[in-house]
C-alpha cells in the first residue's frame, strides 16, 4: 500500500489571509472528522461520566446532573451472571457462526472452480441471503420455525406424527433459529470472499501440482490454502467483528427472551437501557466493551491491511 | 481439472442445486406468506402455496381503510399498529437513507483523497475511522440518546441522517480511498504541469476516472442506510419512522404477529436493495472488506 504523496498544500494556499485558515489537506478532512466527534467521540466522553453515575431517564434528571455513584455499576456487573453469560453466549455465536460460515464457504467456493453453464445463475442465486434487509430475513426466519411453521412441518413429515415445537421459547434452542439466520445471511459473504480469492491464486503452481500429479485433496491443503490465508483472515476477521454486534435478528426472533436465554452483548444491552432504562449502569457495561473490542481491533486490524 | 469423472460432477451440481435451494427458501416463504388469506398465516400444517393467493396484505400496508376493514372483520380491536399507512416509511427511509449517502460520500471523497494525496494524519489516521466500525452501535447509542436530548435531535430526521453518516464513513473513506490509489498520480501531475491547482486536478481528470466506483459506493452505503435498524429504533418515537421500523412494527397485541403483513412488508422494503445490491454486484467484496479485497 505504497502512495506517493505530493508534499503540503499548493503554494497558492499559504499566501495573503488564507494563511490564518487551517492546511488545505486538513479543511478536506475536516467534515469527515467533525461529524465523528459528534457521533462516536463526544458520546464517547459522556460514556465516561454516565458509567460512574446511575442515571435513569426515569428519574426525570438531567443526565449531566445525575448523581455519581463511582464504580459501583462496574462491581455490580461484574456479579450479574445475566451480562456475564450474555458475554460468554456472544462469544460462543461469533466462535461457531463464524467458523461454520468459514467451513461452508470453502466448499461451495470449492464447487464453483471450474466454469459450466449457469454458473453465473447460481453464483447470484446463492449471495441472494447477503442482499436483503437482515430485520426482514430475521422476520423469515421467525415464520419458519414457528411452531407452525415449516421446519416443524418438515419434521413431522420424517417423523410421522404432528411436531409443534416452539423453538423460539426454548431456553437452550431458541438461540438455534438465531444463529442459523446469522449463517445463513452471511455464509454467502464469505463465500464471496472465499471465491473472489481463489479466482485470483496464481495458477502456475496448481498447474505444476497437477501435472506432478497431486492428489486434489494434497492440491487444497498443501498450495490453495495457504495461499488464501490472507483473504481468509480478512474475512474471518470482518465477519467476527460483525457477529460479535449481532442485534437485528435476536431483536425480532426473541428479544433475548425466554429470561435472558438468548441476550447476547447488544441485546443485553437493549434491554437494560430501553426497556429497564438503567442507562448509567449500561453506559458502564458499554465502556467495557469499547475498551475491549477497541484495543482488539487496534491490534489485529493493522496486518489486515497489508494483504491489500 | 476437468478430467473428473461423471459421478463426482453430478455431486457437485446436486450440491449446488441444494445450496441454492436452501439460499432461496426463507425468501421465497417470506414472498409466499405475503400472498396468503388470514387463515393460512399461521395454520397447521402450513400452507406452502397458498391455493387462494390475495393481494389484502399489500393492502392493509398501503391503505389504513383495509387495514381497518380487517380489523373490524377479525373482531380485533385497533390496537394494530398497522392503522398507519407504510408510505411514510417508505418516504422517510428514502429522505435518511439519501442525505445519510450524500453526505457520507462525499465528506469520504474529500477525506480519502486528503488522506491518499497528502497523508493527512499519518499512517494510523485512517484507523480512526475504521475503528467506529468495529464498535458495536448499541455501545454508543446510551450517550448518542443523552446528547441528542441535549440537541433536541432525537426523533428528527436530522439526528438519524448525522448517526447514519458517521457509521457510514468508515466504508465510503476505505472503499473510495481504494479508488483513488488505482489513479497514478502521474495523471494529475500532468494536469498541475499546465498551471492547475492539485485540487483542480483531482476534480477534473481523478474524479472522473473513479466514478463508477464512487457510484458503486454510493448504493453500498445506500444499502446500509436503508436496511439499518438498531438507530432507528432507538432514536426514533413516532415522528419519524423507517422501512425497517415499520416491518417490526406489526405486531398486535391481541394477536400476535400480522404474518402476512409483515411479510408484505418485508417483501416490498427489501426489492430495493436486492437491486441496487446486484448492480453492485463486483463491488461488493472490496465494499464490505474496506477496500483490502479487490476483484
Amino acid at each position: 500500500m505504497t502512495t506517493q504523496g505530493v508534499d503540503g498544500p499548493h503554494p497558492s494556499q499559504e499566501q495573503g489571509w488564507s494563511r490564518y485558515l487551517p492546511r488545505f489537506n486538513i479543511l478536506l478532512v475536516l467534515p469527515a472528522q467533525l461529524t465523528m466527534m459528534v457521533v462516536v467521540v463526544v458520546p464517547t466522553l459522556i460514556i465516561l461520566w454516565l458509567a460512574i453515575t446511575d442515571w435513569q431517564p426515569t428519574q426525570a434528571i438531567a443526565w449531566f446532573k445525575a448523581e455519581p455513584i463511582w464504580f459501583w455499576n462496574f462491581y455490580d456487573l461484574w456479579y450479574d451472571s445475566r451480562f456475564t453469560n450474555a458475554v460468554l453466549r456472544t462469544l460462543f455465536v461469533v466462535a461457531v457462526c463464524v467458523s461454520i460460515e468459514l467451513g461452508l464457504a470453502l466448499g461451495l467456493a470449492l464447487l464453483f472452480l471450474d466454469e459450466w453453464p449457469w454458473r453465473r445463475v447460481a453464483v447470484s442465486v446463492i449471495i441472494l441471503p447477503m442482499m436483503i434487509i437482515p430485520v426482514d430475513a430475521a422476520n423469515a426466519f421467525f415464520m419458519l420455525f414457528n411452531e407452525r411453521g415449516p421446519i416443524n412441518h418438515l419434521v413431522s413429515l420424517v417423523i410421522g406424527s404432528p411436531y409443534e415445537f416452539s423453538w423460539l421459547s426454548h431456553p437452550t434452542w431458541a438461540m438455534a433459529p438465531i444463529m442459523l439466520a446469522e449463517i445463513w445471511q452471511w455464509t454467502p459473504l464469505m463465500f464471496l470472499l472465499v471465491l473472489t480469492g481463489l479466482m485470483n491464486l496464481p495458477q502456475n503452481q496448481v498447474r505444476a501440482a497437477i501435472v506432478l500429479g497431486a492428489s486434489p485433496a494434497r492440491i487444497f491443503f498443501k498450495i490453495m490454502l495457504p495461499l488464501l490465508l490472507p483473504v481468509i483472515s480478512i474475512a474471518l476477521l470482518i465477519r467476527s467483528i460483525e457477529t460479535f454486534k449481532i442485534f437485528d435478528p435476536v431483536y425480532i426472533l426473541t428479544r433475548g427472551q425466554p429470561g435472558g436465554a438468548t441476550e447476547t452483548i447488544s441485546m443485553f444491552m437493549y434491554n437494560g437501557a430501553f426497556v429497564y432504562f438503567r442507562m448509567g449502569y449500561i453506559a458502564a457495561a458499554a465502556l467495557l466493551v469499547l475498551v475491549v473490542v477497541i484495543s482488539i481491533c487496534l491490534v489485529l486490524a493493522r496486518p489486515m491491511t497489508r494483504h491489500g | 481439472m476437468n478430467e473428473n469423472p461423471l459421478w463426482v460432477t453430478i455431486l457437485k451440481r446436486t450440491a449446488v442445486v441444494v445450496s441454492m435451494i436452501i439460499a432461496f427458501f426463507p425468501i421465497y416463504w417470506l414472498i409466499a406468506t405475503s400472498f396468503k388469506p388470514y387463515d393460512q398465516w399461521a395454520s397447521w400444517p402450513p400452507v406452502w402455496l397458498t391455493d387462494a393467493p390475495t393481494l389484502q396484505n399489500y393492502r392493509i400496508v398501503f391503505f389504513p381503510e383495509a387495514a381497518r376493514e380487517f380489523a373490524t372483520a377479525q373482531q380485533g380491536s385497533l390496537d394494530y399498529k398497522v392503522s398507519g399507512s407504510a408510505w411514510k416509511a417508505f418516504q422517510d427511509s428514502a429522505i435518511i437513507s439519501t442525505f445519510a449517502t450524500f453526505f457520507s460520500v462525499m465528506f469520504g471523497t474529500l477525506a480519502a483523497y486528503s488522506i491518499v494525496r497528502f497523508r493527512t494524519g499519518g499512517e494510523n489516521y485512517p484507523f480512526q475511522f475504521l475503528t467506529v466500525r468495529m464498535m458495536p452501535p448499541i455501545a454508543v447509542v446510551v450517550p448518542i440518546v443523552a446528547l441528542f436530548s441535549i440537541l433536541r435531535l432525537s426523533d428528527t430526521y436530522f439526528g438519524l441522517v448525522l448517526a447514519y453518516t458517521a457509521f457510514t464513513l468508515p466504508f465510503s473513506i476505505w472503499m473510495i480511498r481504494s479508488f483513488i490509489e488505482e489513479v497514478p498520480l502521474e495523471l494529475e501531475g500532468a494536469a498541475m504541469v499546465h498551471g492547475m491547482s492539485q485540487f483542480r486536478a483531482f476534480l477534473t481528470i481523478t474524479l472522473p476516472l473513479i466514478k463508477g466506483g464512487v457510484l458503486a459506493t454510493a448504493l453500498f452505503i445506500f444499502i446500509l442506510n436503508w436496511s439499518e435498524f438498531l438507530f432507528a429504533l432507538v432514536l426514533t418515537a413516532g415522528n419519524v419512522i423507517t422501512v425497517t421500523l415499520q416491518v417490526a412494527n406489526y405486531v398486535s397485541a391481541s394477536s400476535g404477529k400480522l404474518y402476512g403483513v409483515q411479510a408484505a412488508m418485508g417483501t416490498i422494503s427489501t426489492l430495493p436493495v436486492i437491486l441496487f445490491g446486484y448492480v453492485i454486484q463486483r463491488h461488493l467484496v472490496r465494499g464490505l472488506t474496506f477496500g483490502a479485497i479487490k476483484r
